[in-house]
């Protein structure tokens, strides 16, 4: 597959189940690991890893839904595939809120549950990816000096470098030599691959509250 | 049979053997014959019945049964089947020498008596008649055999006295009327309606055993009778006691065989007595010809009364508890049915499972196949756990089609540890979408007891499924569903099965009302389960009762009488 090292974990307590997916996804190319157990999977879990997680809703001891809120509160951000023997709307709401990529209930045709690992794949990714962007770009901004940084963010609201001189007390041409620097180090040519970083890098609005 | 008969005839099995057309030609014809034939051989034994030298007969059954083809018929084909009666009469009695106008007469006085009998009965109870309850059988004993001979006796002897016939006086006519009409009413009536209305499909399935002790009721009653009533030389001392001898046999035959088997029973002990009677033997002959005739009437009409309406009642009671136990199984079962739909998902879920792997399995190995990359003992292992869902799936559909049957309850010996995980099998599927644990504290030694399956698994899902209720609103981690298997050592030995919850528990007050039918505290509960299983508990001589801490749970114990298990076979 694409994503040459992703692996897919999946988490059902059914032997029989877990062995069939195991061998189904795997002869599609897939990489798998299983787990029999939410514990054991929280045992044996690396983050680092890429990849996702095909896991039973129900399961003794452990649900698939607290399991989810685990993963959350240890920033494990592996996106979650849901597969269920049991079809609950309420179930289902509250894991797709959560963040699931996928809710899918048993039996379940391959093709479903190939589209939904590659879904679950591909937005851990682009996460990773953005993930990596923004490292880089902070990396970046930290190089920045102070008046530097002034000016960025000034440049980035769509100031002229006249109104930015005036408002730090400093001569215009003094500000186009800062802002020159302050290009260079960040590595962009324009204006707009620019404005892109910035926002990227900036946190998101809060997110409303969840259930 | 007729092809287009009465819609209620499939209602009534035997009663209405002949379909009752629209008219005399659509299936009129077989019960219009049959009431010519009867009622000629019915005058034939009125004439055999005689006491000579005098023309009194003791017993006259051809308005007898007139009254039960009247009674057996729907009212708009009486015209009929009286008009078929006409020529039976002409021929009977014109063979015996008497004039026209006295034939009709009769034909008259007879017709009214059925007539009068069989309306007034029809007023109170409709078509058809069965003598299945006190009373039906009452308002045909005082209708058909009492007014109806009483009111035309009058008429009768009336006509007599009118066409000049005999030199016998009026009320004297009045009084032999009466009493033979009333014994043919009594003895031959009840044995055509109880006859007619028996179910000839469950005649034919009881046991061998059945028709023998019948055999043996019918030989016996038979013999005592020839030997009281048909032997010359009664001593007059021991007269009234050998009047009694039959009379067990009647109560036999009362409480074993029904109205139906009573009334073959009396008339089995009238035709002897009358025979005896007629032909100059025992304790009845003697005196005149009125004199005998009215002491044999009276005392084979005050036998036949009471135990008649005995068989009625007997059956009638036996019927009231025959239906109250089928109400009560189909009870059982509807509330095992409505328990077995709240487990649906949880059962969806388990037929889920293997449907997921032999799908997945079968899709892997069509892949590997595909690829030329098939390790064959990889298919191997993919056909082995194909295999293996497949079987846990029809596991599934095993257990619940036993649950879902319904049918007589079967004991049998039983592990109660293994009844227990039977149980714990079925609801699999919903513990685990409950997130209930359940921790098993089985007794090792083997747990015996004697029960049914269906309804024991029965209470015990009860159990579980209200322990997962009473712990849907704890964290899922807390919510722990003990359950415990003990034998304890009272008298003989009991087995106790306890069901412990960490839910909410119940209070006293609620405790007070749980085991009442229609109380719950679910919002979607029949409140039946308990009531349920404490009726099927108690059944099985069992105790089931709860108990609680609130706020920290309840438990539900039932306790079974054990069983030996050393394969001895103290209850069978």
């Amino acid at each position: 597959m694409g994503s040459s090292r992703a692996c897919v974990s999946i988490i059902d307590d059914d032997a029989l189940v877990l062995r069939s997916l195991d061998r189904l996804l795997q002869s599609r190319g897939f990489e798998v690991h299983t787990y029999s157990s939410p514990q054991a999977f929280l045992a044996q879990r690396d983050g680092d890893i890429p990849g996702c997680i095909v896991m039973d809703l129900s399961m003794p001891g452990l649900g698939g839904l607290e399991l989810q809120q685990a993963l959350a509160r240890a920033a494990d951000r592996r996106p979650v595939v849901f597969i269920s023997g049991r079809s609950s709307v309420e179930a289902s709401v509250r894991a797709m809120k959560a963040g699931a990529v996928d809710f899918l209930t048993k039996p379940f045709d391959e093709a479903d549950l190939v589209a939904a690992v590659l879904a679950a794949l591909e937005k851990d990714r682009a996460s990773r990816e953005g993930l990596a962007e923004r490292a880089t770009i902070n990396l970046r901004l930290s190089s920045l000096t102070p008046r530097e940084r002034d000016v960025l963010g000034r440049v980035v609201a769509g100031k002229l470098n006249k109104q930015i001189a005036a408002e730090l007390g400093t001569a215009e041409k003094t500000v186009k030599v800062h802002r020159a620097r302050m290009m260079r180090k960040m590595q962009f040519d324009s204006l707009a691959e620019l404005v892109r970083a910035w926002t990227v890098t900036q946190p998101p609005p809060p997110a409303p509250p969840q259930a | 049979m007729d092809s287009h008969s009465a819609s209620s005839a499939s209602a009534t099995p035997g009663l209405t053997q002949w379909g009752w057309g629209s008219g005399p030609l659509a299936g009129w014809a077989a019960p219009a014959l049959f009431v010519a034939l009867g009622y000629y051989l019915a005058a034939r034994v009125g004439f055999a019945f005689t006491l000579q030298p005098y023309p009194i007969s003791t017993l006259w059954p051809p308005n007898a049964l007139l009254l039960a083809a009247l009674l057996l018929a729907p009212t708009r084909a009486w015209w009929w089947l009286l008009a078929a009666a006409l020529p039976a009469h002409l021929l009977v009695q014109l063979e015996s020498g008497v004039p026209v106008a006295m034939v009709l007469g009769w034909y008259v006085s007879n017709c009214s008596e059925a007539l009068i009998g069989a309306g007034l009965v029809r007023a109170f109870v409709p078509w058809p008649l069965r003598l299945d309850s006190l009373r039906n059988a009452g308002i045909f004993l005082f209708c058909g055999a009492f007014v109806g001979p009483l009111l035309s006796s009058f008429l009768d002897a009336a006509l007599v006295s009118l066409i000049g016939w005999g030199e016998r006086g009026y009320w004297d006519l009045v009084a032999t009327r009466i009493f033979s009409n009333t014994l043919a009413a009594l003895t031959v009536a009840p044995l055509i309606l109880t006859w007619a209305s028996v179910d000839v499909s469950r005649l034919r399935a009881a046991p061998l055993a059945r028709y023998a002790e019948g055999a043996v009721l019918f030989t016996g009653l038979l013999a005592t009778c020839m030997v009281v009533f048909d032997l010359p030389q009664i001593d007059p001392h021991t007269a009234p006691a050998l009047f009694y001898a039959p009379l067990p046999f009647l109560v036999w035959a009362a409480l074993r065989f029904g109205p139906a088997g009573t009334a073959g029973a009396i008339a089995a002990v009238v035709v002897a007595t009358i025979f005896g009677t007629v032909n100059g033997l025992g304790p009845f002959a003697g005196s005149t010809p009125q004199e005998t005739a009215l002491e044999m009437q009276l005392f084979l009409s005050a036998v036949a009364v009471p135990m008649l309406l005995l068989a009625v009642v007997l059956d009638e009671r036996g019927r009231v508890e025959l239906d109250a136990r089928e109400q009560r199984m189909q009870l059982t079962h509807l509330s095992r049915v409505a328990m077995l739909g709240e487990l649906s998902g949880g059962i969806a879920h388990e037929l889920n499972q293997p449907l997921t792997a032999i799908l997945s399995n079968a899709q892997a190995a069509q892949h590997l196949i595909a690829n030329k990359s098939a390790d064959p003992e990889i298919l191997v292992e993919i056909l082995r756990d194909i295999i293996a869902a497949d079987q846990r799936a029809g596991e599934v559909i095993r257990r619940l089609r036993t649950l879902f049957k319904r049918g007589e309850t079967q004991f049998q010996r039983l592990d109660a540890n293994e009844l227990v995980d039977e149980v714990l099998g079925i609801v699999h599927g919903d513990l685990m979408t409950r997130s209930v644990e359940v921790v098993p504290e089985f007794a090792s030694a083997l747990l015996m007891v004697h029960g049914d399956r269906v309804e024991l698994e029965q209470v015990m899902l009860n159990l579980v499924i209200n322990a997962c209720d009473a712990m849907a609103g704890i964290a899922p981690e807390q919510r722990r569903l003990t359950i415990r298997t003990r034998s304890i050592e009272v008298e003989d030995g009991a087995v106790q099965i306890s069901f412990g919850d960490c839910g909410t528990g119940f209070t006293p007050e609620q405790y007070a009302k749980l085991f009442e039918p229609f109380y719950t505290t679910k919002p979607r509960g029949l409140g039946l389960g308990l009531s349920i299983s404490r009726a099927i508990i108690r059944a099985h001589h069992g105790r089931l009762w709860g108990s609680s801490i609130p706020g920290k749970g309840a438990s539900f114990h039932m306790v079974l009488p054990a069983l030996s298990t050393r394969g001895g076979s103290a209850v069978r």
